[in-house]
This record gives structure tokens, C-alpha cells and sequence, in this order.
């Protein structure tokens, strides 16, 4: 079963590339996804293969849309030119409200339904007029994680960014700063997105902060370059490490001891669901009450075995 | 005296007489337009229906046009003048920034911000202009460093000040200012609105907004662009100092001896180019609320690609403005047209690539018909 | 034909020196030109005529020396002072600019204005008319007034770039090699054009260093040698042997003539 699911998953993935496939049910529901990640982020694949999944199996065509560079305010013009190709639905992240706000105001406005996932809040969700928020949200993740830390004794940590200028990205080190009951300050890295350079930041900031605790990584992006820095300096397994999503080197780090936890938000149900919520309002009328939350879920060396399966996928 | 006798006195057997036509169509911009016409006739033919030329569609891909354009025009002029600016993208973060820290955290009227922020980024690019002229040094490199540096402090300041990346609420404090409109404002409403009005264009269905036209005005960021096409087409074309332009990047000793002041030409054309990244920054910022760490993110390459698609050659001296419109407007067509032609978007840089390429052919050949070259 | 000398000097350089640094370029070197003449200033590569020239057009300023023009001293510190006085210099291959029309190089530097509503704008219509005449008494054959000089032969070029020097009022004109690089036919055209200058009443200076074009059309001739003059010829007291040796080896010989106590 699960083979078969993953063919068809595979199957789906190619149908997209490069043209996307067309709508294949009666009704020919589109809709389109519009993420703020850079074409460079490879966690988005999980997405890509969640929307693709989910437009194979209720029968509606899905495209990926998203700014090369990762610049928001190219992000809006694609929400914009988005609605004026006259989709059903859009669903979107909501990385920088003052931005967004508008341009999905406006696609509302003009009669398409917008679902905020990933990034963004249910009360920022609300205000845009959308018709459901499903993700993580970063600051509660970061915070559930901080108070996790405090619980096994950490009181310093590092926490690895490798998109500074992501403010979801710097609410995530927040939570988990103020969960911790220590201040933010100086713990925070800007690491940049080149692993040669993570890794080098990393082992440069243990070396001259030997009595940190605890290190934090936000995504495989700054994790994966991180597993090797402390592998290279010997404080595999010592320190305390934690990081933010799942990707195939985190789960073998997991397993393998290095990482404490992984906290995973579950990306494919946000791709999934939303496509699929989607399909059936416009089909049938229903929708759920209430917000969902994807995340946080964490991941630890117990239970690793489907994460492992899928991980980078559809974990 | 007449053009008749000198046609007939003129009769020089390694001159060869080119018929009108072929003078007609042998100009800079001639990739440029057929370019256009190549890109409009695709998405016609595949994506006609699929919503890119209703108004909304329309006023999407023009505006992503213009904001190539506004800083195309600047790259343009300054690379025909001989030197490249690889700090526009820097410089775009850097700008809206600026006018966020002095307005958001500051508290300085809009207006002031605005003024100030635009002397900043003028006196940037003024300070790029001379360490290029004194020491002689590539303006590839010397602006390359200003690339980082610039993006270093669009990064830093706005944590220093307000611990966070993205500095928003400009929106807010902008309402009534008299400047702000000029920059994120709209024209046109009233033509709009009785078009929507008129049924011509569509409305919005639903929400708070029902019944207002889903496009309710020219965006101020059109206006600039084109009013930046034609005032550096006109300088470039129409002026003494658009020959100057010329004369600095063809051949910038030639130039001296004949007292072109060249230095001081270049220097103008740094801060001219600063000055269009600043426009474009201050656009975005009024139209959205919030400058951002990573605002302008390898906008100085697509500046310069349009230019080049445009006609313009690298090492300059030749080049047109009107070219460069075309090639920025070629840019905004394909990055947001292949999205309603339902292509994945990862395959928008080779379809750029292909066009660059044939562009760069096309402009090479007509060029060297044109001037000799060998 | 020649008439210099009822004529001043219409320039005069008195001992002019230009040091970079610790190398002398110019050890105190004199020259008058006349109004009317071609002055030829011959050498070798290295003997200092194109520092001396750059001097003469505002390039350089002298260390020492003074230089009077029309009768009065002058100081240049910038090529436009120069080119305002009414010196203007053709390089040999800094004449012109490729890149650009022949009526838009023709104009570089001194665009005809046409005021629309106040604005300055380039007066197309007479730069390309005015180009088109001057060609045409230059005997250039244009396809038209925005034919890029980049199309045109060599030759062409130093004539378009002596015909602008000459229509924007040039009383000293200076030609720097400008038949080094050319054909044989090229240079008897441009040999030609400074014929017609010359005419005109217009001082000429011309370098080069070949002594045959030197003595087809010029009036007087001095030589350079290590920034140093070897005197001033006139035409017709000078073979072209004699300078050609003059050009060559002149100052070695000297030099080794006297460290020798005149004995050979």
C-alpha cells in the first residue's frame, strides 16, 4: 500500500513538470499555492509533493507558485497576478503582513477564497479575510520548544538562522528564547544560506562560547551544516541540539543521537489539507470550524521509522 | 547645398546605399521591439484566455514592467556612459529601509524621510561615482563592494533599532502626508470607476470592496516609469549632455581632449542611477507598508539584463533608453506571463535565458552594421 | 607663399621643461609657430614630442617654462582653456569615437543648442547639416550625417577630426602622427587636408616620424631628441637625409663627439 501510494505520488510529481497537468474531474476546480520560500529551499519540495498528491487524488489542479529570489514584495505581485488568472482558491503564506495583506485582500475582494498556511497567524488569517489559517504557529512552536529546554536544564543556547531577514524565522528563536527565561540577545546567528558558511559560523561561535548549552537550528537549511560543525569539533551528542522541520540528514541525526529533537510542523498537511478543504467547500459546501494546527510535533529517536521512510518527501 | 546634389556628387563605389527601409529598421532598438513582438505574439496565441489581458492581468505585468524600468533607465544610461552599478539591488533594501527607520522609528514625517532618504541614496551614489573616477578602478568591483556594504546595513540597522527585519506601519504614519502619494499613490481613479462602472472592466464581487473596479487606478509606480523613459530618452537623444553620455563610455580619453567633462558625466550617472533605485524603493514602500532586509534581492542583474536585451553594449558608448524600456517590458511580460500560460515556474530563467541570449545575438549583428565594428 | 614673417608667432614656447617625477621628459625645449605654417616636430619614439604637445593643449602643465600665445603668456591647466584659446589637437587614434555618428563625433564637446521652452536641447537638424557641408568640402562622402565613424577608413577620421578642429575655430591646429598607421592613399589625402589648413592661415604643428611626409608638406622642421631640441630647418635647407640622421642619432653623436675631446 504504502509503495503505492508513493508511485503515484511520483507519478504526480512528474505530471506537474513541466507543464502542469490539466484539471482532471468534471468541475475543474484550480487553484494555486504561493509560497514565500526561494527557489533554493529545498523544504518546499515536501509542499510541491503535498499539493501534488492532493490535486492527483480529489481531482483539482494545483500549481506552485513562488519568488525566485525570496523577496515578499515579488511575492505580491504573484499573489496578484495570481488572482487575475481567476483560480477557485489561492493559498498562500502570509510572510509579511504590511506586504500581503493587500494583494489577498484584494484577490478575496474579487471573489477567489484564499487559505493562509505556513507562516502568518489565525488572527492575521482572519483579518484578511481568509477562510482558514492551517500551520505552526512560530512563536507558540518556539516557545513549546524553549519550555521543552528549560525542562532538561538549558539555560544558554545558539540559535542558527539562516534567513535573518524572515521574520517568522527570528519569532521562532524569540518563543524559544522566552520559553528558555533567558534573553534573546546575542544568540542568535546570522548564519547565512551557504553551508560552508553555517558551518564555519558555528564552530567559530562554540569556539569562542564554549559554555553554551544548547544549540537551536531553524530549518535543514542551517541544521545539516550544523550536524557536520559539531561532528568536526567533537560536540556531537554533548551539546544540546534541537532544530525546526525534518529533512533526511536531521532524521539520521536523530537517530544517530546528535539532535535532541526535531520539531516537526508537518508540512504536508499543509499542503495537503488545504487543497483538499479546499475541493470539498467548493464541491459540497463544507468547511471546518475552526483553524489547524499542523504543529509543533516532536520528533525523537522514538518512533523514527515512517519519518525515515519519507523524510524530505512528505515528512 | 540641397540633399538632392549631394546625393548626386555623392558617388563613392565602397559606399553602399542602403534602402529606406533597412535605415528604418537598423537601429539600437531594434532587438528590443522585436523582441516584444515576438514575446506579445506568444502569450497571445497560449494565453489569451487565461485572464493575463484583462485589466487585472494587464495592470499586473505592467506594473512589474515599470519597476524593471525605473531601474533599467538608470543602468541604461549609466552603462552607455561606460560604467556598470551592481549596488542597485543593495540600494533598493537600503532606500526603503531608510525611509522606514526615519519615518517608523524616527518618527519623522513622511515627507522628510522621503527627501532625506533620497539625498542619502543620491550622495551614495555620488560617493560610488568618485571612487570610481579617482582611482581608476573598474566600477564592476568598486560597486560590488557598495553591493554589501549597503545590504550589511539594510540587515543590521533595523535589528540594532527595532530587533526585527522587516519594519512595518509606514502605511499608517504616510495617511495625509502630502509627498507619500506622489511615490504609492494612484491616478485615473474616476476613468476607472466609471469603467468598472460601465461594465468595461470588472468588479469586485464580494467584501467591503463589491462593486469598486478590480483595477481602481494607474499605480504612481507606472507613472515614474514612463516618465523616467522619456526624460532619459530625451537626455540621452535630445541633449548636449547626452552626447556627453555617449562620448564618456565610447571612448572617455577622445572625450577629454575634446572637453567633455567626463568625469563629472559619470559621477551625474551614478547619482542619476542611485536616484532610480530610490524611486523604485520608495514605490514599494508606499505601496506596501514595510521595507524589508531583503528587499531588491539581484535586482541590479535583471536591471542590466533588461538593459542589455535593450540593445546597449556592456563596455558602452551605445545604447538606447527607449531599447531598454523594451527590454524590461520583454522581462515583466515573460517572468509574470508564463505563470498564465500555466508553465512551472522554475523554467522562467531558461525562457530568460534563451531570450537573452537571442537578444544579445540580434543587437550584436545589428550593431555592427550600424558602426563598422569588427 | 610663405608669409610668416611679417607675421607674429602666433605661439611661443620659451624653455618649456615637464618633469614626472625624477624623469625629465622635456629639458627646456623652444619653439614658435607662425600663423600659416606647417611646423613639423620630428623624432624618435621616447624623444618627448607628445609630452611636448600635451603641454602645447592644456594636457600637462610645464614644470618650468612659459608659454605666449598670440604675444601674451598663458598658462593651461585644463584641455578646454586650451581648446577655448582656439589650440586644437587630433590624436592618431583618440581622434574620434567609434561608437558614434560622424555629426555627433563632429559636435563632441561643442553641441549646437536649440532652445524649446526654455530647455537646452541638441540641434540635431543643424549638427547634421553642418556636418554634411563640412564633409563634403573636405571631400568626404557621407551616406549620411549618422553614419557611425566606426564605418569610416582611417584616413577619414583624421580628416573629420582636422575638419572639426578647423570649423570650431582652431588658429593652432596640432596633428599627432596622424599618418603612422595609414595607407599610402589615406595619407596623401590627409597630407592634402593639412595643405588646405595651411591655407587658411591656420598654424599647424604636425608630428611625426617620418621624415618623407614631414618634408611633402611642411614649412619648418624641429627635431626632439631626449626631450631636448636639435634645432629648427627650413624648408628647402634640409635634405631628408640629414634629418633623417638628425631624427636617428643626432644626440648620440654629439654626446659621443664631445666625450671624445672633438677629436672625431
Amino acid at each position: 500500500m504504502r509503495s503505492l501510494i508513493a508511485s503515484v505520488a511520483v507519478g504526480a510529481a512528474l505530471a506537474v513538470a513541466p507543464v502542469a497537468a490539466p484539471a482532471m474531474a468534471q468541475d475543474d476546480l484550480s487553484y494555486v499555492l504561493v509560497s514565500h520560500a526561494p527557489d533554493s529551499d529545498s523544504w518546499w519540495n515536501t509542499i510541491k509533493n503535498g499539493i501534488a498528491l492532493a490535486g492527483d487524488q480529489v481531482g483539482v489542479s494545483v500549481e506552485y507558485r513562488n519568488p525566485p529570489t525570496g523577496d515578499i514584495a515579488d511575492m505580491a505581485r504573484i499573489i496578484e497576478q495570481a488572482a487575475a488568472s481567476g483560480p477557485n482558491g489561492i493559498i498562500t503564506t502570509l510572510a509579511d503582513y504590511d506586504v500581503l495583506s493587500g494583494p489577498i485582500m484584494d484577490a478575496v475582494a474579487s471573489g477567489v477564497d484564499v487559505i493562509i498556511m505556513n507562516t502568518g497567524t489565525a488572527d492575521q488569517a482572519r483579518e484578511v479575510g481568509a477562510l482558514m489559517y492551517v500551520g505552526q504557529p512560530e512563536y507558540d512552536a518556539g516557545y513549546a520548544a524553549g519550555l521543552r529546554a528549560k525542562g532538561d536544564g538549558i539555560t544558554s543556547f545558539l540559535c542558527v538562522n539562516h534567513t535573518i531577514q524572515q521574520p517568522s524565522l527570528v519569532e521562532r528563536c524569540q518563543g524559544f528564547a522566552d520559553g528558555l527565561g533567558v534573553e534573546l540577545g546575542e544568540s542568535m546567528l546570522d548564519s547565512g544560506t551557504d553551508p560552508g558558511e553555517v558551518k564555519n559560523k558555528v564552530m567559530a561561535y562554540l569556539s569562542t562560547n564554549p559554555d553554551t548549552d544548547a544549540v537551536l537550528t531553524l530549518g535543514p537549511v542551517s541544521a545539516d551544516p550544523t550536524i557536520q560543525a559539531l561532528e568536526e569539533n567533537g560536540m556531537a551528542g554533548d551539546i544540546y541540539f534541537g532544530t525546526f522541520d525534518l529533512g533526511e540528514e536531521i532524521v539520521k541525526a536523530i537517530k544517530a543521537g546528535t539532535i535532541k529533537w526535531g520539531i516537526d510542523q508537518q508540512p504536508f498537511l499543509q499542503a495537503y489539507l488545504p487543497v483538499v478543504i479546499m475541493a470539498n467547500y467548493h464541491r459540497y459546501g463544507v468547511l471546518p470550524g475552526n483553524n489547524i494546527n499542523s504543529g509543533p510535533g516532536f520528533v525523537t529517536a522514538d518512533g523514527l521509522e515512517k519519518v525515515e521512510m519519507f523524510a524530505g518527501e512528505y515528512r | 547645398m540641397s540633399e538632392m546634389t549631394q546625393q548626386q556628387t555623392a558617388t563613392d563605389e565602397r559606399v553602399k546605399e542602403m534602402s529606406p527601409l533597412r535605415r528604418a529598421l537598423i537601429r539600437p532598438e531594434l532587438g528590443g521591439i522585436c523582441g516584444t513582438i515576438v514575446v506579445f505574439a506568444c502569450f497571445f496565441v497560449f494565453a489569451f484566455d487565461s485572464g493575463m489581458f484583462n485589466s487585472q492581468g494587464v495592470l499586473n505585468w505592467s506594473t512589474v514592467s515599470a519597476q524593471f524600468m525605473i531601474i533599467a533607465v538608470g543602468a541604461c544610461l549609466l552603462m552607455i556612459a561606460g560604467e556598470f552599478d551592481l549596488s542597485v539591488g543593495s540600494m533598493i533594501g537600503f532606500s526603503g529601509m531608510m525611509i522606514a527607520i526615519f519615518s517608523v522609528t524616527l518618527g519623522w514625517p513622511v515627507w522628510i524621510a522621503i527627501i532625506v532618504t533620497f539625498a542619502l541614496c543620491i550622495a551614495i551614489g555620488a560617493v560610488n561615482g568618485f571612487i570610481v573616477i579617482r582611482t581608476g578602478l573598474p566600477s564592476f568591483i568598486v560597486t560590488l563592494a557598495s553591493l554589501f556594504i549597503l545590504r550589511g546595513f539594510t540587515i543590521y540597522l533595523p535589528q540594532a533599532l527595532e530587533r526585527k527585519t522587516i519594519i512595518g506601519g509606514i502605511r499608517d504614519i504616510a495617511e495625509g502626508d502630502w509627498l507619500a502619494p506622489i511615490f504609492g499613490g494612484k491616478i485615473l481613479q474616476g476613468l476607472f470607476q466609471w469603467m468598472g462602472d460601465a461594465g468595461i472592466i470588472g468588479t469586485f464581487e464580494r467584501g467591503s470592496r463589491a462593486g469598486d473596479p478590480v483595477v481602481d487606478g494607474i499605480p504612481m509606480l507606472i507613472v515614474w516609469a514612463l516618465v523616467l523613459v522619456l526624460v532619459g530618452h530625451l537626455l540621452l537623444t535630445r541633449t548636449q549632455f547626452g552626447n556627453w553620455i555617449f562620448a564618456a563610455g565610447g571612448d572617455a580619453q577622445a572625450a577629454r581632449y575634446v572637453g567633455v567633462p567626463v568625469n563629472r558625466v559619470k559621477v551625474l550617472m551614478f547619482m542619476f542611477t542611485a536616484f532610480c533605485a530610490c524611486v523604485f524603493a520608495t514605490c514599494q514602500v508606499m505601496e506596501f507598508g514595510s521595507a524589508g532586509a531583503d528587499r531588491g534581492l539581484l535586482k541590479e542583474f535583471e536591471a542590466i539584463i533588461a538593459v542589455v536585451i535593450g540593445g546597449a553594449l556592456l563596455t558602452g558608448g551605445y545604447g538606447s533608453v527607449i531599447g531598454a524600456a523594451l527590454g524590461a517590458l520583454i522581462f515583466g511580460v515573460v517572468q509574470q506571463g508564463l505563470f498564465f500560460a500555466g508553465v512551472e515556474s522554475s523554467l522562467f530563467r531558461v525562457f530568460l535565458g534563451v531570450i537573452l541570449l537571442f537578444a544579445v545575438v540580434l543587437n550584436t549583428y545589428i550593431r555592427r552594421m550600424i558602426t563598422g565594428e569588427r | 607663399m610663405n608669409t610668416r614673417t611679417q607675421h607674429e608667432p602666433i605661439i611661443q614656447m620659451r624653455e618649456i621643461e615637464k618633469h614626472f617625477g625624477s624623469v625629465i621628459a622635456l629639458a627646456g625645449v623652444s619653439l614658435d609657430v607662425y600663423p600659416g605654417e606647417c611646423h613639423c616636430l620630428l623624432g624618435d619614439n621616447g624623444a618627448g614630442k607628445s609630452t611636448f604637445i600635451k603641454t602645447m593643449s592644456g594636457v600637462h602643465e610645464p614644470t618650468s617654462g612659459e608659454i605666449l600665445f598670440e604675444g601674451k603668456p598663458m598658462r593651461f591647466s585644463d584641455p578646454r582653456m586650451a581648446i577655448a584659446a582656439g589650440i586644437a589637437t587630433v590624436y592618431q587614434d583618440l581622434a574620434m569615437i567609434p561608437l558614434m555618428s560622424v555629426a555627433r563625433n563632429f559636435f563632441m564637446g561643442n553641441e549646437p543648442i536649440k532652445r524649446i521652452a526654455g530647455i537646452p536641447f541638441y540641434d540635431q537638424e543643424h549638427a547634421d547639416r553642418i556636418t554634411m557641408q563640412e564633409m563634403r568640402k573636405m571631400g568626404i562622402n557621407l551616406r549620411g550625417p549618422d553614419q557611425a565613424v566606426g564605418t569610416l577608413s582611417g584616413g577619414e577620421r583624421q580628416t573629420v577630426a582636422i575638419a572639426r578642429a578647423v570649423h570650431f575655430g582652431a588658429k593652432v591646429l596640432i596633428l599627432d602622427e596622424p599618418t603612422s598607421a595609414l595607407g599610402v592613399r589615406q595619407t596623401s589625402n590627409v597630407l592634402a587636408t593639412v595643405d588646405k589648413v595651411r591655407k587658411q592661415d591656420i598654424a599647424v604643428v604636425f608630428i611625426t616620424h617620418n621624415v618623407r611626409h614631414a618634408l611633402a608638406v611642411g614649412d619648418r622642421f624641429t627635431v626632439l631628441n631626449r626631450g631636448k631640441t636639435l634645432g629648427t630647418a627650413q624648408r628647402g635647407q634640409i635634405t631628408p637625409d640629414e634629418l633623417q640622421d638628425l631624427m636617428a642619432g643626432g644626440q648620440e653623436l654629439a654626446e659621443l663627439e664631445g666625450s671624445l675631446g672633438g677629436t672625431v
